[in-house]
């Protein structure tokens, strides 16, 4: 472990989750507290975290937990009601929506569904952001673009139209794409969800490598156990919109806490509310 | 029961009626904001000025000709009845300059370019590409809205002042093949009566129609919530948007302009 990893666990007995204590030495991001709703449904009651300098941090939960939402205050596509978001010493989550933007310069986020442009080939997907923030000209742009794309293993596709690929390929060009604003920290929203297990693995290994070589702190929501067991440095796992255990790799194969274990082993039959069901 | 259904009924849709309206109006403020200083994409703009200028040329052209075909025909029966010959070529560019020009372009336009931007921005929303702008530090009303806005109203501008000249010669043609008249009756007929005022006025109307066609379509697309269904009803409530805008507009400015 890299970094200093705490270890917290919620209520074993499953009767509720207790707000747990996960402060982390030398963060570079803090969630304090954070409560969200939409309507009268109440998604995030009280999530607090931290998350240091180079870490890859998995968000891990059940569907519908709040995992996206929390990731989506970081970068303001989502305001909390009440909490305290700090980035890099500096609060973030009161700040309007141009003050947001050099703080999104600094974030990047890989949505879920990739989210790029369709009317684009890939080349020009990742030469946007260069061309708007790196004052680079359409023909710079575009050679960078290549160089980006080249280091996820796309330079066979470069020209070619998002529309035309593979979720996998889409995902790994976005990537690219988020690598372009030479971020601090990337957000992966489900990065390997609807992926063949050896694009998954691909993913993985970019994930790491963003994080082992260009020194990225990467907080990734997932339910994929494998990713999360094999490149998660630690792992914070939200129930009932909170955090209910923040710890690592061996903190979660080793605990004795029946709702993480009902999790993780994937057992329809446990002590885990969950909604709908 | 029924009466009080038919109130609420009214109600609701007088509420959701100027919601909309206070929506267009938030985004229009955000574009003409967004245009000081004039920062925009130039690629995004020019890309939206070819697809939605050239690609409309053809549809608007075989449009605008039989426009002014009809207009000569419909004239047809008057001008043998009075003898009014020399009146054709008035009466015709009169009523195409200043109405029936810039409206029906306005309205295929919006039928064709303003549906499809809905259609694609909408499809842009559900999918979270605006999000994915945000998230890149991009200001998507700047980088996708104003290009639009800026790129239909130059384009219905052009395309009225292409259409005005195509609806004349059209009028001409089947004015000498239908009622027989010369093409220096219809020219002079046009040049000694009509002004400039006339041209100016259409390509006024074709200008703000342009800007609501643009304005109504975006907000229509950027505000879409849910999936497919929905994207679908916001084409539908984007070009009934602008077909509304378009009819009060033109009373107003009729009423207005000189």
């Amino acid at each position: 472990m890299a970094h200093g990893a705490t270890s917290n666990q919620g209520s074993p007995t499953g009767a509720g989750p207790r707000a747990t204590s996960t402060q982390q030495a030398d963060s570079l991001i803090e969630f304090r507290d954070i409560h969200k709703a939409f309507g009268s449904k109440q998604i995030l009651r009280g999530v607090s975290m931290a998350i240091g300098h180079k870490e890859v941090f998995f968000i891990i939960g059940t569907s519908g937990v709040g995992k996206s939402v929390t990731i989506k205050h970081l970068i303001g596509l989502l305001r909390v009601d009440s909490g305290e978001i700090h980035f890099d010493g500096r609060r973030i989550d009161d700040l309007n929506e141009k003050n947001f933007y050099p703080v999104r310069k600094r974030i990047g986020m890989v949505f879920q569904h990739a989210t790029l442009f369709d009317s684009m080939t890939l080349r020009e997907n990742v030469a946007l952001p260069l061309r708007k923030h790196m004052q680079l000209g359409h023909k710079e742009a575009l050679a960078e673009a290549s160089v980006l794309l080249e280091r996820v293993h796309m330079q066979h596709s470069i020209d070619a139209y998002p529309a035309t690929l593979s979720d996998g390929m889409r995902k790994r060009a976005a990537i690219a794409r988020t690598l372009a604003m030479k971020p601090d920290v990337v957000l992966f929203d489900e990065p390997t969800t609807g992926l063949d297990p050896v694009s998954a693995r691909r993913i993985d290994r970019l994930i790491r490598e963003m994080s082992d070589d260009l020194g990225v702190t990467s907080i990734v929501v997932s339910h994929d156990l494998d990713s999360i067991f094999s490149i998660a440095d630690r792992i914070a796992f939200l129930y009932q919109g909170q955090v209910y255990k923040c710890g690592d790799r061996a903190d979660f194969e080793n605990t004795d806490d029946a709702i993480v274990r009902q999790f993780i082993g994937g057992h329809s039959q446990g002590p885990m509310e969950t909604p709908g069901f | 029961m029924i009466g009080e259904g038919l109130i609420t009924g009214i109600g609701r849709g007088t509420m959701a009626a100027w919601r909309e309206l206070g929506g267009i109006t938030v985004l229009t403020g955000q574009v003409l904001r967004a245009l000081v200083p004039p920062t925009m994409d130039r690629p995004e703009l020019l890309r939206n000025l070819y697809r939605m200028g050239n690609r409309s040329l053809p549809i608007i052209a075989l449009t605008a000709f039989f426009v002014g075909g009809i207009m000569v025909v419909q004239a047809g029966v008057l001008v043998r009845q009075l003898n009014a010959a020399g009146l054709v070529g008035w009466g015709a560019g009169y009523a195409i300059f200043r109405e029936v020009g810039p409206m029906l372009i306005a309205l295929m336009f919006s039928g064709r370019v303003g549906s499809n931007n809905t259609a694609e921005l909408a499809t842009m929303t559900v999918t979270e590409q605006l999000d994915g702008l945000r998230a890149l530090a991009i200001d998507p009303i700047r980088y996708l809205v104003v290009p639009r806005v800026l790129a239909m109203t130059i384009c219905l501008i052009c395309l009225v002042i292409l259409g005005d000249i195509i609806a004349l010669y059209g009028g001409a043609l089947f004015a000498m093949l239908v009622l027989d008249l010369e093409y220096a009756t219809l020219h002079y007929s046009l040049v000694d009566n009509i002004g400039w005022l006339d041209f100016i006025h259409g390509v006024v109307k074709a200008g703000v129609f342009g800007a609501a066609i643009a304005m109504s379509s975006c907000y229509f697309g950027v505000s879409v919530r849910g999936g497919a269904v929905c994207v679908g009803k916001a084409v539908n409530a984007a070009v009934v948007a602008a077909a509304i805008s378009i009819v009060l507009l033109d009373f107003f400015l009729t009423y207005l302009l000189p």
